[in-house]
């Protein structure tokens, strides 16, 4: 797979979880099973919503890493390029100012900028990857399911696969699970 | 809790819904009494430092101490004090995320948080000191009208500017991704909420737009955890060689100067880890409070507060080291003015400052090597108060005793400050302060969803030995 390809699949993994069945969680060990299971049973349209970030969960969701950090690297080196570039812009053709006799292209002197807007383009750059990679700022997104902000974990399914197929992932293991119709949510 | 989990010493062992509870709920009852009279000692203090800036703006610079060889007086010590206040915050959030110290889950959000504050307090000084602060904006590189003209590049005040304003912008986006989905969970609390008066209607309907805007439409989606977690490995990479950045950039505004005392390659490191050091004793400062007025006690334990008793010990080692160094190599440098700047600061007119800081730097972090001072409460708080005075005495050390005696004998003179030199340094705690009550009642002071995680994978691990 080449590496553009990898970068759309990072990109547009994201569903929004408007319609199908829902399964809420109280137990950690119970919600990671019943992850896997709709894993193994290749469900395509599948979602998980939890207050705290599970160690496995990634695995038992069957999704790959996250390629954030790409775009950490890409904002980073625009920033380097940015700050080394523009200083030396200004100081060997724009504006050639002898300060002490130091060399017009004083690159040592051009370090500690250069790194601080690599820092600074990188860790905002990853913030804006985030925001769209997450589909953050969606501000009235309805609550799949109550808790899952607070003390419960829930399973999203799309309604492709049957009510009995989900009823199946999730025997046994499920505190609740219900419905969702497009445009609504409980 | 199970016999594994109290196997960790940092395991709350409580249901999810109680750790919301307990830790909002500073934040979601009426503030105590104790609250309102806090705030309003800072606030006033505060209030106090801004007319005084206002006066100063009026009258201008005049009204300081600092004179003609004196020319960097109390308000780039609070500057240095101040940015170096900050870099505990980013240590805890970043360094030891990196490391995985598993201590640093509940102390991170009120150290991060911390670190703003501080560095917002910071960068009020070179402002009010340029004498013409609405000019500000000068040493930003913007296109003007004045023909090519430019900021000079190769200077480490310049370099100062871009440091700063990135750690600014660094540590606040850093800290508000970290706080999106505990907004979340409060935004879903403030859903449910009800108000019986207009009024309180009113403030409850802005309160759940406010905080709706906040949390971005945050629900906790698998997909959105993974890169979640991965953006803050990417930011804790970033921030880590950004904080040794900040202190090391400050240090040059000295070290590349041509002034004995100041003319140092030692000063980097010295200076991050004093700053780490002074840092360490004011997150320690703040979390005893904390823990007290909040009954936070289950969260920020005794064990937290030892660990912080470490970190201090082992800092102020390397701060006493630092200074040993600087004297050796003063004697060693076979320069006059070098040599004569050091024995100035041992027997010169500022010894007592010198003294203050040696007693309270190199003397008082060895009670650190004892456990039974280590976790006794009262002791902590008074020695992280000590610290802190001496990390300030520091500063003014390092800047009044360089300057104040240069190369001709003819242009010497001491530095006295004025009321307003005093005035503004306490009001700058004022400041601070109330900025961190602000915060302790707005906003969850520990990170919720990273309890919530540690207890998770406690309990994960425990349901694997099954």
């Amino acid at each position: 797979m080449g590496l553009i390809q990898k970068i759309k699949e990072g990109l547009f993994r994201y569903q929004e979880a408007d319609h199908g069945y829902i399964a809420r969680f109280s137990d950690v060990h119970k919600f990671l099973k019943a992850v896997e299971n709709a894993r193994d049973a290749g469900v395509k349209e599948l979602d998980t919503f939890t207050p705290f970030p599970i160690h496995g969960l990634e695995k038992a969701m069957g999704i790959k890493r996250s390629w954030i950090n790409f775009w950490t690297l890409v904002f980073g080196l625009c920033g380097v390029t940015a700050a080394f570039s523009f200083m030396v812009f200004v100081d060997v053709f724009n504006w050639p100012m002898n300060i002490g006799g130091k060399p017009h292209f004083a690159w040592p002197a051009y370090i500690p900028i250069s790194f601080e807007l690599t820092v600074l383009f990188g860790g905002l750059g990853t913030v804006g990857a985030l925001i769209y990679l997450g589909r953050l700022g969606k501000i009235n997104r309805p609550l799949p399911a109550r808790g899952v902000t607070s003390d419960t974990m829930a399973l999203w399914v799309g309604d492709n696969i049957g009510k009995e197929k989900f009823d199946s992932i999730v025997a046994g293991l499920a505190d609740e699970t219900f419905e969702i119709q497009q445009g609504e949510n409980e | 809790m199970s016999v594994e989990a109290a196997k960790n010493p940092y395991s709350v062992g409580k249901s999810y819904s109680q750790i919301d509870d307990d830790i909002l709920k500073p934040v979601e009852s009426f503030p105590t009494k104790l609250w309102y009279i806090a705030i309003s000692i800072t606030g006033s203090l505060a209030l106090m430092m801004f007319i005084m800036i206002g006066y100063s703006f009026y009258k201008g610079l005049g009204i300081l101490g600092i004179n003609n060889p004196v020319g960097w007086g109390f308000y780039i010590v609070n500057f240095v004090f101040w940015i170096g206040i900050g870099h505990a915050g980013t240590l805890i959030s970043a360094i030891l995320y990196l490391f995985r110290q598993r201590w640093r889950t509940t102390i991170n959000r009120a150290a991060e948080a911390m670190t703003i504050f501080a560095v917002m307090t910071a960068g009020l000084f070179p402002v009010i000191h340029v004498g013409r602060p609405w000019f500000i904006f000068w040493p930003l590189p913007y296109p003007n009208e004045r023909g090519p003209l430019w900021v000079n590049f190769k200077s480490p005040l310049l370099w100062d500017v871009f440091a700063i304003s990135t750690y600014f912008t660094i540590s606040l986006v850093f800290w508000y991704m970290g706080l999106v989905p505990d907004l979340a969970m409060m935004r879903d609390r403030v859903e449910r909420m009800q108000a019986s008066s207009p009024i309180g209607r009113f403030l409850l309907s802005m309160k759940k737009v406010v905080i709706r805007a906040l949390a971005l439409g945050w629900v906790g989606s698998g997909r959105t955890w993974t890169h979640y977690e991965k953006m803050v490995l990417m930011l804790a990479a970033l921030a880590t060689p950004l904080v040794l950045s900040v202190h090391t950039i400050v240090s040059f505004d000295f070290a590349t100067s041509v002034i004995p005392g100041w003319h140092s390659t030692i000063f980097p490191p010295y200076f991050v880890d004093g700053a780490i050091y002074s840092g360490f004793a004011m997150v320690l400062t703040l979390m005893i409070i904390t823990r007290e007025v909040f009954k936070l006690k289950e969260y920020i334990t005794l064990k937290h507060l030892e660990n912080m008793g470490k970190v201090i010990l082992v800092t102020g080692l390397i701060v006493s080291m630092a200074y040993t160094t600087e004297f050796i190599m003063a004697a060693y440098s076979g320069a006059k003015y070098e040599q004569y700047v050091f024995l100035n600061r041992l027997k010169g007119p500022y010894a007592w400052a010198f003294w203050t800081m040696f007693a309270c730097n190199v003397v008082s972090p060895h009670f650190m090597w004892f456990k039974k001072l280590r976790t006794n409460v009262k002791f902590l708080f008074f020695i992280s108060i000590v610290v802190n005075i001496g990390m300030w005495f520091e500063r003014f050390v390092i800047i009044i005793t360089s300057l104040h005696r240069d190369y001709l004998p003819s242009s010497w003179d001491m530095y006295v400050p004025t009321v307003f030199d005093y005035g503004i340094l306490i009001g700058s705690f004022g400041f601070f302060f109330t900025l961190y009550l602000i915060f302790v009642r707005m906003l969850p002071s520990i990170a919720i969803a990273e309890v919530k995680a540690d207890e998770a994978s406690d309990h994960l691990a425990k349901g694997m030995g099954h």
